[in-house]
């Protein structure tokens, strides 16, 4: 079922014209194609803060293709700008703390929040971005960039740090009807030269339905220097339930980055999970991955077809709804074993036998019911919410080599199982985000590439929400 | 017969031995009735004249063009069929945008260098007033069973059935525009412009000083040797004829932009549309030297770059200049003489501008320290492509000749070549002076 208010224009003018007192969602703007030179081509970037990553920042930015627009007291801050502007033809502009000229209009806001002492500098966000909150474009980024709060040796400086991340998660409800998204980035200290695929993954419109979320970028995981386009080439990825759905929308990208993506499915849905095999030049693999000896096959298949895999996106699971008062002990036990323990006994087995590559990737997915908690739903919610626990417990231990595990909590997306869902209950959850909308599968689709990217290194032991600024959950 | 082996497999320094081009005419003018072909012929006719060169001697010519005759495009070999060459003389033509001269020149020194050939005649020509006018492919779709064996009354209805809408299959007028992004080549020099910060008086200013450079090179004869009078329909033409040396910056500050509404490019800072044709003799030094001819010059390296056209698209030459130094192991400072294609003034000042920048050489070439100010006085000092004219084939096969008989006219030591392109190529070229 379409989302009316999205996709009629009818619909979407009547209510305006009417002044209905229905927000109306706007339109997120989405990446087509795969990993561009220059995902930000010139897009205005206000840069502001008084953290020491301008130097940083003006790199990432003008390679990246964006004008930047300095904020700061006087022109000095211009300084760091000026070379790489002159290597990519990208001239920094300065404009004063506070003024915003008549008319300018900006696609992006990056703050630099490294340079936070106390809770008095807090105001500095303030001060930055309030004259410019307005002037945001459509579809619009703002990524506010700190240091980790755990890292803060006082405790008034910890505290400042942590500010950010809520200023951060409010500033994105406010500006979510204009299709933006806000989140915030925790560097740590000499994991800087890890910001740059994670900026241009976050100001791109490839992070169109990721708001409200806490990135942390760690020196954990060992990793060299990373490409920007065709950023999978010559990789080989594992997706698992890649039939339809999220599965489907992931394969196709990771195929688009250069990947061979082995296309993983339920024998039962072999013609499905062959078509979208043969689309994008993979290849299929049929295996129930709860059978007893699936992690054998899964891993034997893998070594002698392919030589071992790069990235294996654990996307297979189920629902098995009932309240816990109610629910059977095999419903119990499906949705548990599917989503949960296939996906740990995998995992192990490809590492155990040394299948999965250094400089690996593994992506799971969990959900934002698992975080929030959704009546009917313990046993998900148990099998998601441990994929949390999973994933950060297992990043410090494959760090060594360079191998990375995160996991992906997608929030309300347009799939078959939510089109399954009574109208009144799905109307109402679509609206429940900062975006007011619905997801695509191609969104968490997006976010499964970005963290299967050798320029992902920074970002392990991670739950990203996939989830347009959910109201609910964390 | 004694089988010949010649010098193949030889390793062999190669020279410039003479250039000669035709005037360079604006395109729809004196040249209307001359094409490509045509032009290429009275250019190595006239080489041939001027060195007396025993035909025999001759292995091979290779021809840059970019608007290539579709029903002839080897221009290379038709030029020895129609000088009556001898029937050994091979041909191949080369494309490469703008940079197609001097493409087929180095392809020849290339081929010198490696025992290939002993005596190469390299140039390129392109004649923008005939540029064939394309008729659409729904057109020429339509019209094929018209073409192929008998058509039925039932087969004429059929193609004018599909032939509508008429502006459907109308002929487009071929416009430079790049393939990928559809964008002009005008509208890229204007946002080259926007993003370096080049100003309109900037380039205004630049082309004045091509226009009078270039009017005092012929005004003083310095072209003399390297330009030949060519025979058109309507009469002799002697000199080229888009240079004006009276223009002034008021007169050019007048001219209305012509690709963007508050843009900077104007007739008067780009190049124009013009037909023309240059060709260069190479040798093996060893070949020149026994044939008893002088050499001009020499390449010392050179090199050819791609960039991302949807970004910077003739940027290409502040990558390529470098690249070219590096491979002679020199720097910017070592060179007597720069010359660079004036594709646009906004896109020369952009090159100078990126050669001076720390930044960019930190961060696009590799290197501490900027490749360097290009200085005035040695820099385009006869004008260029926004003066002299710009047929795309002929420019490079134009400053390889004009900067060989510079170094050996003058005692300088070295001159470095640099060409933009469509397609985001660049391309240059290191010359040395050979004693």
């Amino acid at each position: 079922m379409t989302d009316l208010l999205l996709e009629n224009q009818n619909a979407r003018k009547l209510i305006k014209t009417l002044g209905l007192p229905i927000p109306v969602p706007e339109k997120l703007a989405r990446a087509k194609g795969p990993y561009e030179e220059r995902p930000l081509d010139d897009k205005k970037v206000l840069v502001c803060g008084a953290g020491g990553l301008q130097t940083t920042l003006a790199q990432i930015l003008t390679k990246a293709g964006a004008n930047p627009w300095v904020v700061g007291d006087t022109d000095a801050v211009l300084e760091p700008f000026i070379g790489p502007g002159e290597a990519w033809a990208r001239t920094p502009h300065w404009v004063r703390t506070g003024d915003a000229p008549e008319g300018e209009r900006i696609d992006a806001i990056v703050f630099d929040g490294t340079g936070l002492e106390s809770p008095d500098d807090l105001r500095q966000v303030y001060d930055f971005m309030h004259p410019w909150i307005r002037r945001l474009n459509r579809s619009g980024r703002v990524v506010v960039i700190g240091r980790p709060a755990a890292d803060a040796k006082k405790p008034a400086r910890a505290a400042a740090r942590a500010g950010l991340e809520g200023f951060t998660r409010s500033l994105a409800k406010e500006i979510g009807a204009n299709g933006t998204v806000a989140n915030s980035v925790f560097v740590e200290e000499g994991a800087e030269s890890r910001l740059g695929p994670v900026l241009r993954f976050l100001l791109s419109p490839r992070s169109a339905f990721i708001s409200c979320q806490p990135f942390h970028v760690t020196k954990l995981a060992k990793g060299d220097e990373a490409p920007d386009t065709h950023v999978l080439g010559g990789k080989v990825a594992l997706v698992t339930g890649a039939a339809r759905g999220i599965g489907e929308a992931t394969a196709e990208l990771l195929a688009a980055e250069g990947a061979h993506v082995v296309c993983l499915d339920r024998p039962a849905d072999d013609a499905p999970c062959s078509k979208v095999a043969q689309r994008i030049g993979g290849s299929v693999l049929l295996v129930d991955i709860t059978d007893e000896d699936a992690p054998a096959r899964i891993a034997n298949e893998l070594k002698e077809r392919f030589g071992g895999v790069d990235v294996v996106v654990h996307n297979a699971g189920v629902t098995r709804d009932k309240t816990l008062g109610r629910m059977k002990p095999d419903a119990w036990d499906m949705a548990v074993d599917i989503n949960l323990g296939a996906v740990i006994r995998i995992t192990d087995r490809l590492l155990e036998d040394e299948v999965l590559r250094p400089g690996g990737r593994i992506v799971c997915l969990s959900s934002v019911s698992g975080i929030a908690g959704n009546r009917g739903q313990t046993n998900y919610s148990a099998s998601k919410a441990g994929i949390v626990g999973f994933v950060e417990a297992l990043a410090p231990r494959v760090a060594k080599k360079g191998i990375t595990a995160n996991a992906i909590a997608p929030g309300f997306i347009e799939t078959r199982l939510t089109s399954a869902m009574p109208v009144a209950i799905r109307e109402v959850a679509r609206r429940m985000s900062a975006v007011g909308q619905g997801g695509k599968p191609e969104d968490v689709g997006q976010a499964i590439t970005f963290l299967a990217t050798p320029g992902a290194v920074g970002v392990t032991g991670a739950t990203v929400r996939v989830c347009g600024g959910a109201l609910i959950g964390a | 017969m004694a089988r010949k082996k010649g010098s193949w497999g030889k390793k062999q320094r190669a020279v410039i031995v003479t250039g000669v081009r035709t005037p360079f005419v604006k395109a729809f003018g004196k040249f209307l009735e001359l094409d490509s072909i045509d032009l290429a012929d009275i250019a190595v006719k006239s080489l041939l004249e001027r060195t007396d060169l025993p035909h025999e001697e001759i292995d091979s010519i290779v021809w840059g063009g970019v608007i290539l005759p579709s029903l002839a495009p080897n221009i290379a070999r038709e030029v020895a069929l129609d000088l009556r060459l001898p029937a050994s003389v091979e041909g191949m033509t080369c494309t490469r945008a703008c940079a197609s001269g001097l493409q087929a020149v180095t392809l020849a020194a290339a081929a010198i260098e490696r025992g290939e050939a002993d005596v190469v005649i390299a140039g390129g020509s392109d004649s923008t007033s005939n540029a064939p006018l394309n008729l659409p492919q729904k057109a020429v779709h339509a019209l094929a069973p018209l073409a192929f064996g008998k058509a039925t009354p039932g087969d004429y209805l059929g193609v004018l059935s599909q032939m509508m809408p008429i502006t459907d299959i109308l002929p487009k007028m071929p416009k430079i525009a790049e393939r990928t992004t559809g964008e002009v080549m005008g509208e890229s020099a204007e946002s080259m412009a926007r993003r370096n910060e080049i100003t309109r008086q900037a380039q205004d200013h630049f082309a004045e000083r091509s226009h009078h450079r270039a009017a005092a090179a012929i005004a003083s004869g310095r072209f003399d040797d390297e330009v030949t009078a060519v025979e058109a329909s309507g009469g002799w033409v002697y000199a080229d004829n888009i240079v004006r040396g009276d223009t002034t910056l008021e007169k050019l500050s007048k001219l209305r932009p012509v690709f963007a509404k508050d843009g900077t490019v104007t007739a008067g800072n780009a190049s124009p549309l013009t037909d023309g044709a240059a060709a260069v003799l190479l040798m093996s030094e060893e070949k020149a030297r026994a044939l008893g001819y002088k050499p001009l010059a020499a390449f010392r390296s050179w090199a050819y770059v791609g960039v991302d056209p949807a970004d910077q698209l003739l940027i290409g030459p502040a990558l390529a200049m470098p690249k070219a130094l590096d491979r002679a192991g020199m720097e910017l400072k070592d060179m007597s003489v720069v010359d660079m294609h004036e594709a646009f003034a906004a896109q020369v000042l952009s090159v100078t501008k990126a050669l001076a920048s720390k930044g960019f050489a930190e961060m696009r070439l590799g290197r501490s320290q900027p490749v360097g100010e290009i200085d005035e006085d040695d820099f385009n000092i006869y004008g260029g492509s926004l003066s002299i004219g710009h047929p795309f084939g002929a420019t490079g096969a134009r400053m390889v000749t004009t900067m060989a008989n510079e170094l050996a006219s003058t005692g300088k030591e070295t001159a470095l070549l640099g060409i933009c392109a469509a397609g985001g190529l660049g391309a240059a070229a290191v010359l040395e002076a050979v004693d």
